[in-house]
C-alpha cells in the first residue's frame, strides 16, 4: 500500500491529521506519522528502503528541531516525485516561498485547516502523483522502445552490409565455378597451340642437327640453280593458308603437269610442293627435271619447314596468349568499385574465347556487331552477364545448334541479344527465371544463380533484360545505355 | 601399286601441319600422308582412295571436332575397313568416348594433346606391326 506521511510537533494536531485522512483514505493508503522534522527524515529514507510508494508528505511549518520547509526541501532531494504540502499560517510566508521555490511545494494549508479542502487537496495531489508516475512510465516505455528500435535498425543495417557483402561473394563464386566448368574446353583450347609449338620445335632442332649438310649442298649447285633455289624458297614464305581439300585439289592438278614434264615420282613431289606453297611449277622446272631433284626438293622443303615452324610457333604462342588474357580477364574480381570506359565487344569476344572449345563441338556461331562507342561500366561483371547468357544457351541446346549474338545501337541504347535454337523456356516458367535459386537442372549442373546475377548486374548499368522464347528460338536481349550513369558526373 | 596411307583428322590446320612434320620426318616417302580437317572429309577421302585402290593403314583422328566427332568417325571407319590402325589424338578426354572407340573401333591407341613426337611415332609403329 503506497504510504502518506504526517508530521507535527504537536501530538494533537497530528492525531486529528491522521483520524481524517484515515477515514477519507484509510482503505487505499497507510497513513504514518513523525513528530519532528528528524523522525520524519529517518522514517521517510527507511520506507523508501523497503520500496514503498510514497505519493505524499504533510509537514507542520513551525517545528522545533527543523523548520518544515527545510525538511521538504530534504525530501525533495531524495524523492522528487513526492508531493509535498505544508501546513503553514499567513505568518510564515518567508518559509513557504522558500519551500515553494527548492523543495516543489505543492500546496500550502492554513492552520486550522478546512476538513473539506483538506481531503480535497490531498485527493488532487495524489491524483497528480499517479499522473506523473504514469506519465514517466509511459515515458520510460517509450524510450526503451525507441532504444530497441535504433538497436533493431543498427542490426538491420549490419545486416544488410553483411548481405551485400555475402551477394559480392556469391556473385564471385558463382562466376568462379562457370570458370571451373570452363577449364576443360580452356585447357584444351591452351594444348592445341602447346602441341603445334612443340612440334615445331622438333622440326627446327632435327634440322640443326643435320646443318652441316648445307654447305657441301650449295657447293653442288651451280649458281643458276642457286638463283631458283633461292626464288622457290622466297615463294614458299609468301604462301597463304589453304584448307586440305583446296590442298588436295592443288596436289592433283600438279601431279597432272608434273607427269607432263615426266618427272618422277610426280605425286610425291607434288605433295612436297604444296607443303611449300608452290602451286605453279614453270619457274622451277629446271630445279624439277635436275638429276639431283630430289636432294633440292628436300633441302628447300626443310627450309622451307623452318620458316614455317617459327610461323606456326608466332601463331600459336599468340593463340595461348590470347587464350590466358581472357582467363585473366574473366578471373578478375575488381574491388575498386569504379566504372572504366570499355568496348562491350572486347568483352563478348574474351567470352566466346574461352567457350570457343565448346562451340566448335556443334554450334554454329552467327555474330551480327555493329560499331559500338565505349561506355562506362563494369567490365568484369558483364562480362559474367555475357558468360551466363552464353552458358544457358549452350546447355539449353545441348552444345547443339545455333547461336547468334546481335549487337545493335538504338536512341542511345546498346541492344544486345543472344538467340540459341534451344527448346525454349515454358510459359509457366517464364516469369521464375530471374529469381535466385531458380533452376530446372540438376544439381551440380545449376545454381539457378546466374539469372538473378545477371538481372542485379544489368540494373547496376542502367539497363534492362528481356527474354523471348518459343520452342526453337529462345532470345535474351541486354539493352543498357550510352550513358549509364548520370550520377558518376556528380561523384 | 601406289603407297599406302596415313590419315590424319583434325578440325585444327596447325595440328594437321604439325602430324604432316613428324610423320614425313619419321617415315619420309614410305607413306603418302592424307589430311582432313573434318570426318565428313576423313570419309571422303578414305572412299575415293578405296575407289583408286590405295590404302589406308593408319588414321590418327582428333576426338572433339564440328560435326561427328572422333569416335564416331572411328566406328565408321571401322564398319567398312576393319583392317585400318586407329589412334584418338585428342586434347579433352571424353572417357566415354575413347570407352566406345575401344570396343566398337578397335582402337588401338589414344594420344593426349599436346602429345609427344616419339610417342606418336611408337604408336603408329606397333600399329602398323599388327598389320
Ligand atoms: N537459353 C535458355 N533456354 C532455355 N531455358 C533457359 C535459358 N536460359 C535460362 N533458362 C532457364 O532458366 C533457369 C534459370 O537460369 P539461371 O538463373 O541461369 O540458373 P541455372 O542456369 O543455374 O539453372 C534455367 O534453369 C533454365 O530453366
Amino acid at each position: 500500500m503506497p504510504i502518506i506521511i504526517c508530521v507535527d510537533d504537536e501530538k494533537s494536531i497530528l492525531n486529528s491529521l491522521q483520524m481524517e485522512l484515515v477515514s477519507a483514505l484509510g482503505d487505499e493508503y497507510l497513513i504514518e506519522t513523525a513528530e519532528g522534522g528528524f523522525e520524519a527524515l529517518e522514517l521517510f529514507e527507511k520506507l523508501l528502503e523497503d520500496n514503498y510508494e510514497i505519493p505524499l508528505i504533510i509537514s507542520d511549518c513551525m517545528m522545533p528541531d527543523m523548520p518544515g520547509d527545510e525538511l521538504l526541501k530534504y525530501i525533495h532531494t531524495i524523492s522528487p516525485k513526492t508531493f509535498k504540502i505544508m501546513l503553514a499560517d499567513q505568518t510564515n510566508t518567508d518559509a513557504i516561498v522558500n519551500a515553494l521555490n527548492h523543495a516543489d511545494l505543492y500546496r500550502y494549508i492554513p492552520k486550522p485547516w478546512d476538513s473539506g479542502e483538506l481531503i480535497l487537496t490531498v485527493y488532487e495531489a495524489i491524483k497528480s502523483y499517479f499522473k506523473d508516475q504514469l506519465l514517466e512510465e509511459q515515458n520510460e516505455a517509450l524510450k526503451e522502445m525507441n532504444t530497441t528500435l535504433q538497436e533493431r535498425s543498427e542490426t538491420l543495417v549490419q545486416t544488410l552490409d553483411n548481405l551485400k557483402a555475402t551477394q559480392q561473394e556469391l556473385i564471385h563464386s558463382e562466376k568462379m565455378i562457370t570458370l571451373g566448368q570452363l577449364i576443360a574446353g580452356v585447357a584444351h583450347e591452351l594444348n592445341t597451340p602447346l602441341a603445334a609449338i612443340r612440334s615445331s620445335v622438333e622440326n627446327i632442332l632435327n634440322f640443326l642437327k643435320a646443318l652441316e649438310q648445307l654447305p657441301p649442298f650449295f657447293q653442288m649447285l651451280c649458281s643458276e640453280h642457286q638463283q631458283d633455289f633461292f626464288a622457290l624458297l622466297k615463294k614458299s614464305i609468301q604462301q597463304t593458308p589453304l584448307s586440305s581439300k583446296e590442298k588436295r585439289q592443288l596436289r592433283r592438278t600438279l601431279v597432272r603437269q608434273l607427269n607432263e614434264h615426266a618427272i618422277e615420282d610426280a605425286t610425291t613431289v607434288a605433295d612436297t610442293l604444296v607443303d611449300m606453297g608452290i602451286y605453279e611449277i614453270e619457274a622451277f622446272l629446271p630445279l624439277l627435271t635436275d638429276s639431283k631433284s630430289e636432294t633440292i626438293l628436300e633441302k628447300a622443303y626443310q627450309l622451307a619447314g623452318l620458316q614455317k615452324s617459327a610461323q606456326t610457333i608466332t601463331f600459336a604462342s599468340e593463340r595461348a596468349a590470347k587464350v590466358v588474357f581472357a582467363l585473366k580477364s574473366f578471373a578478375r574480381y575488381d574491388q575498386t568499385g569504379k566504372k572504366t570506359p570499355s568496348n562491350l565487344i572486347e568483352g563478348i569476344e574474351t567470352v566466346l574465347t574461352l567457350y570457343h572449345n565448346q562451340l566448335k563441338g556443334g554450334v554454329e556461331l552467327i555474330k551480327n556487331y555493329t560499331e559500338l562507342p565505349q561506355v562506362m561500366c563494369y567490365p568484369d561483371e558483364l562480362n559474367q552477364v555475357w558468360t551466363n547468357l552464353v552458358h544457358n544457351a549452350l546447355q539449353a541446346m545441348s552444345n547443339k545448334g545455333t547461336l547468334q549474338i546481335d549487337v545493335a545501337l538504338q536512341d542511345n541504347q546498346i541492344l544486345i541479344s543472344f538467340t540459341d535454337s534451344g527448346p525454349g523456356i515454358p510459359d509457366e516458367i517464364k516469369s521464375k527465371i530471374f529469381e535466385p535459386f531458380f533452376t530446372t537442372k540438376p544439381a551440380g549442373e545449376g545454381s539457378g544463380l546466374g539469372l538473378d546475377i545477371v538481372k542485379k548486374i544489368i540494373e547496376k548499368h542502367n539497363g534492362r533484360i528481356k527474354v523471348d522464347s518459343i520452342p526453337g528460338k529462345t532470345t535474351f536481349t541486354v539493352s543498357i545505355p550510352v550513358n549509364p550513369n548520370e550520377e558518376t558526373c556528380h561523384v | 601399286m601406289s603407297k599406302p596411307v596415313i590419315l590424319c583428322v583434325d578440325d585444327e590446320a596447325v595440328v594437321l601441319d604439325s602430324l604432316k612434320i613428324q610423320l614425313k620426318q619419321e617415315f619420309g616417302d614410305t607413306y603418302f600422308y592424307e589430311f582432313a580437317e573434318s570426318a565428313d572429309e576423313a570419309l571422303e577421302i578414305i572412299d575415293e582412295l578405296h575407289e583408286e585402290e590405295v590404302e589406308v593403314f593408319v588414321i590418327v583422328s582428333d576426338w572433339l571436332m564440328p560435326g561427328m566427332k572422333g569416335d564416331e568417325l572411328l566406328i565408321r571407319v571401322h564398319e567398312k575397313f576393319p583392317n585400318i590402325i586407329k589412334v584418338m589424338l585428342t586434347g579433352q578426354a571424353d572417357d566415354d568416348a575413347i570407352e566406345r572407340a575401344h570396343h566398337k573401333a578397335h582402337l588401338h591407341r589414344c594420344l593426349h594433346k599436346p602429345w609427344d613426337g616419339k610417342e606418336l611415332i611408337e604408336t603408329i609403329k606397333s600399329g602398323l606391326a599388327t598389320l
